[in-house]
């Protein structure tokens, strides 16, 4: 038994450690971001010195970060709950009804998980430009609204999901879109949750298509902004420091609500199993 | 009272109906200067309620991207901030408009119609200007045998006490010398590059003359710096190293003033002028001008918000926000704020004595070849000639 | 049936229109392009060329090198961010206290702006940096000017923080994959007296196939267009430019040559699909069912 507790001992060292190297930047961030300004040199200071919200206030009062934060969560809530709806409604599509030409696009779905969106850069800018969607909150939303990356991974969950319990319902004679929504769609709860951190998070981290197919301030987001600061000359690394912490919170708070629902949602799915 | 109405409302109609409105693109977005341009802009639209101007800020990371993009899509913004390396570009491909027939008036009184003259079409109005000079430590000198009240004249002067500086001890280096960064590095070294006499092209523009003898010994130079006393980082972080009192000397701009006064830090320094064999020497000259879109239905307008921007007053006013050094308006350099501030004068004088890369088109591919070039040199030990020789003949391919 | 058919078309819809307008649209635009000297800021209107532009890539130094940077940075990172994304799902996936700690902390990087985290390691790289003196604290010489200002020691310390950020995420993959394991499985191996190690090379590793050949495929894809880090961190200096920051570069900024850009980009196009081809015909054989 004593080996036991070596093994066990010897698991939380390990885990330890990589919380430790996991953790360090983030925190080296926000112990940054509460620092006065000045020199950043010595080591000793991170733990001694003292602390401060001024780089925080600062960012609020001297530049438009409650926009940023605004226009970040705005855009990454409406192309998640899109992402959510409509992945969805492609992957049953193609899952459940195998027709040729949804093979075909399914194809499709393939080659643009495997084409680099960053050679999009000016078409998609000329695009927006004669839509006239250029500078406005379309070009941060229309093109993200169905993720490739989404279809495909519900698209193989829903094809782990036995048929049994629509084609019972069918025989009942429920019509189609009750059947997806109301009987399908809450057995992907779990697959749905992964889409739609995965899609948010992404999302809410965008940085070059939000940086190119907008010009104004009023429609940065987060990343955008701190790009726009870092270019600056004279902005120190308590304020940037400031602002990361700033694009950062927010994801930590969804996250720390939304992780539960995860590792549940996965038990779940292991359970049906 | 009805009547008195009816005027009130048909007159709203008119004006509304009559209101130009002025796109405006600017690259000042520091929360510290920003709303002293909004402030202008405001006067401005006071002044002339004809006139509505949209304001649109852009960054130094995108702005260039956002200003092509737009042109050639045809919706290019009325007046545009360039910096006085794209001007060339801009106006050779007909984006711009030349503004020569109308600034005759003002071309005595401002600083810096050269960096927006090609093929002698004017298409650009000078706004701020900006050049570099040197920063010293002086408590770093005072260690030295140098004295606290040293001052480089000569290339060796700045060579032997950066030598002994970077000697006081291990933490403490003599140079500030910047690493490979995107249409920095080259800003450095051009200064030697010119001191010492070398030029990037025969007086008549017509060949690339970069590897030349001077040229060879500015590099040589450069490099001496570079690897026997350099502290190597980005320009944020030699200017934070500096700040924190390691390195004795270095090349900044009027921005380091700005961090010194508004952190408040505490830092024994002075500025000078550019060493050179025959003192003061050549720095690097760049600005921010304001062109007017080619394509642009409301020139006049444009013209007069240009000329509101880059009045005396509203430079003063500018400077003082932005603690820039260098307006372009002659006038408002006389000002007594400028006079009484001892660094502001070296930046002042400095700008005289100052050179801006040609004005081509091409200038903006050329800057990057001649960055590879002293990136080669001072990171992978290339020689200096060759590299030089081997920059001139990418620049004849892309020049043919 | 009929009803069918238009329900399937209802459901695709969403996909239909975005593939045809971002997607489709897109790339034939720059597909054609890619045969022309189509420069940006040039007001002469586009002239086709035929494949000068794939013709002259081929000669290009920075092309090259910037294919060989992110082939290194694809081989370097995505193997080792599976083993060890697989090695911390293993440690998370047992019974203990404080497990869901653990696994937040681990996955939590992955989801951070890529813009945050280049500015936190452009800082901790630097000369003076954390991570500087922890090198020289195990003994070792850290790069006089910093890792991120020399050529020798740039790329790998950008890559080395790519794994860093991108463990938790595959990480929490691998999890989903491990709970989808029934537990008989294993009480069955136990009964038959198969130790731990033997359980993971017995049953863990061959059942998790199909998820690891997935997180290489999403890797790998996603590890190709590298950009934000190189973008934020080096500027493409000191051998860290990558495909898409040549593309970036040439298209979209100083040289505004998008012809030459979009034909870069077909090329990366090219080599990311051969790459993907591959592993999704291997996954096919090693499991049909996918």
């Amino acid at each position: 038994m004593v080996t036991d507790r070596i093994k066990k001992i010897a698991h939380y060292v390990i885990l330890f450690l990589i919380l430790g190297i996991m953790a360090f930047p983030l925190l080296w961030m926000f112990r940054v971001s509460l620092m006065p300004t000045g020199s950043l040199q010595s080591f000793v200071e991170l733990w001694q010195g003292s602390y401060t919200l001024k780089n925080y206030s600062d960012l609020f009062t001297t530049s438009s970060m409650g926009r940023y934060l605004f226009n970040s969560s705005f855009v990454a809530l409406i192309v998640t709950t899109g992402n959510v709806l409509f992945c969805f409604m492609v992957a049953y599509a193609l899952a459940r009804y195998r027709t040729i030409a949804n093979k075909i696009l399914f194809v499709t779905v393939i080659i643009v998980l495997m084409i680099p969106a960053h050679i999009l850069i000016v078409p998609l800018y000329v695009l927006m430009l004669k839509a006239k969607m250029y500078d406005t909150y379309w070009a941060l939303i229309l093109p993200w609204l169905v993720n490739p990356i989404g279809i495909f991974l519900l698209k193989q969950y829903i094809e782990n999901v036995p048929s049994t319990m629509e084609d019972a319902a069918r025989v009942d004679g429920a019509g189609e879109y009750r059947i997806i929504m109301t009987i399908v769609m809450p057995l992907c709860k779990p697959a749905l949750a992964v889409v739609a951190i995965q899609i948010f998070f992404t999302n809410w981290n965008l940085f070059l298509f939000p940086f190119i197919l907008t010009s104004s301030e009023s429609l940065r987001t987060l990343p955008v902004a701190l790009a726009h600061f870092q270019g600056q000359q004279a902005i120190d690394w308590q304020h940037l420091m400031a602002g990361s912490a700033i694009a950062v919170i927010p994801v930590l708070i969804i996250f720390i609500i939304l992780q539960k629902r995860i590792v549940s949602g996965i038990t779940a799915g292991a359970i049906k199993q | 009272m009805k009547y008195i109405l009816t005027i009130l409302f048909v007159l709203m109609a008119i004006t509304s109906w009559a209101e130009t409105t002025i796109e405006l693109w600017q690259f000042w977005t520091d929360p510290a200067i920003k709303p002293t341009i909004q402030n202008i802009i405001d006067d401005f639209e006071k002044a002339n309620p004809d006139i509505k101007v949209n304001l649109t800020d852009l960054t130094w990371a995108n702005g260039h991207e956002k200003i092509v993009l737009a042109f050639s899509s045809g919706t290019g913004p009325d007046v545009v901030e360039l910096g006085s390396d794209w001007i060339a570009q801009f106006g050779a491909n007909g984006h711009l408009a030349d503004i020569s027939k109308y600034i005759s008036e003002d071309s005595a009184s401002f600083q810096g119609w050269g960096m927006a003259n090609y093929k002698n079409k004017i298409y650009g109005f000078p706004w701020i200007l900006g050049t570099r000079v040197i920063f010293g430590n002086k408590d770093l000198l005072k260690q030295t045998q140098f004295g606290e009240d040293y001052i480089p004249i000569s290339f060796d002067d700045l060579k032997n006490s950066s030598y002994k500086i970077q000697k006081i001890s291990d933490n403490i280096y003599g140079w500030g010398s910047n690493t490979a960064e995107k249409h920095r590095l080259y800003k450095k070294y051009l200064p030697f590059f010119w001191t010492y006499g070398a030029q990037i092209f025969s007086d008549d523009g017509k060949y690339c003359v970069l590897p030349s003898l001077p040229a060879v010994e500015a590099m040589t130079y450069y490099k001496f710096l570079h690897d026997s006393c350099g502290y190597v980082a980005n320009q944020r972080g030699i200017e934070d190293a500096f700040l924190d009192g390691k390195i004795g000397y270095i090349i900044s701009g009027d921005w380091l003033l700005k961090r010194i006064e508004l952190e408040n830090r505490d830092i024994n320094f002075f500025t000078t002028l550019f060493p050179g064999r025959k003192f003061p020497g050549k720095s690097f000259m760049g600005g921010e001008f304001l062109s007017i879109n080619d394509a642009s239905d409301n020139k006049d307008e444009a013209l007069k918000l240009i000329r509101f921007i880059t009045s005396p007053e509203n430079q003063i006013k500018f400077c003082k926000a932005n603690r820039s050094a260098n307006p372009s308006s002659i006038n408002a350099q006389e000002d007594e704020y400028f006079k009484s501030n001892v660094h502001l004068q070296t930046f002042i004088k400095q700008i005289n004595l100052s050179k801006n890369p040609p004005v081509i088109p091409d200038w903006v591919y050329i800057e990057n070849i001649i960055e590879r070039a002293v990136e080669d040199v001072l990171f992978n030990d290339a020689l200096p000639g060759e590299s030089l020789r081997e920059a001139r003949s990418k620049i004849d391919k892309l020049r043919k | 049936m009929r009803s069918n058919r238009l329900t399937t078309l209802v459901l695709l819809l969403p996909w239909i229109i975005t593939f045809v307008v971002f997607w489709l649209f897109p790339l034939l635009f720059s597909l054609i392009t890619g045969f022309t000297d189509y420069s940006l800021i040039s007001r002469n209107p586009a002239e086709w060329i035929g494949l000068e532009n794939y013709k002259e890539l081929l000669t290009d130094q920075d092309f090259i090198i910037s294919i060989k940077n992110t082939f290194i940075f694809v081989f370097g990172t995505v193997p080792i961010t599976t083993v060890i994304a697989l090695i911390m799902a293993v440690l998370v996936n047992q019974r203990f206290k404080g497990r869901g700690i653990f696994r937040a902390g681990y996955f939590l990087p992955s989801i951070t702006s890529m813009v945050v985290i280049s500015l936190i390691f452009t800082n901790l790289y630097s000369r003076g940096g954390y991570i500087a003196g922890l090198a020289s604290m195990l003994g070792f010489t850290p790069p006089e000017h910093g890792f991120l200002y020399d050529s020798s020691t740039a790329l790998f310390s950008i890559m080395a923080m790519d794994i860093w950020m991108s463990v938790g995420y595959y990480m929490l993959i691998f999890l989903s994959g491990l709970k989808s394991i029934p537990s008989e499985l294993y009480e069955a191996a136990r009964i038959q007296g198969a130790g731990n190690i033997r359980q993971f090379f017995l049953i863990t590793l061959p059942l998790l196939k199909p998820v690891a050949l997935f997180i290489l495929v999403i890797n790998t894809i996603k590890s190709f267009q590298v950009f934000v880090e190189i973008f934020v961190m080096t500027q493409g200096k000191f051998e860290t430019a990558s495909m898409v920051y040549f593309i970036y570069e040439t298209g979209v900024t100083t040289a505004f040559r998008f012809g030459y850009a979009s034909a870069a980009a077909y090329i990366l196009f090219a080599i990311i699909g051969i790459f993907s081809l591959t592993q999704f015909i291997l996954m096919r054989r090693r499991h049909p069912l996918w």
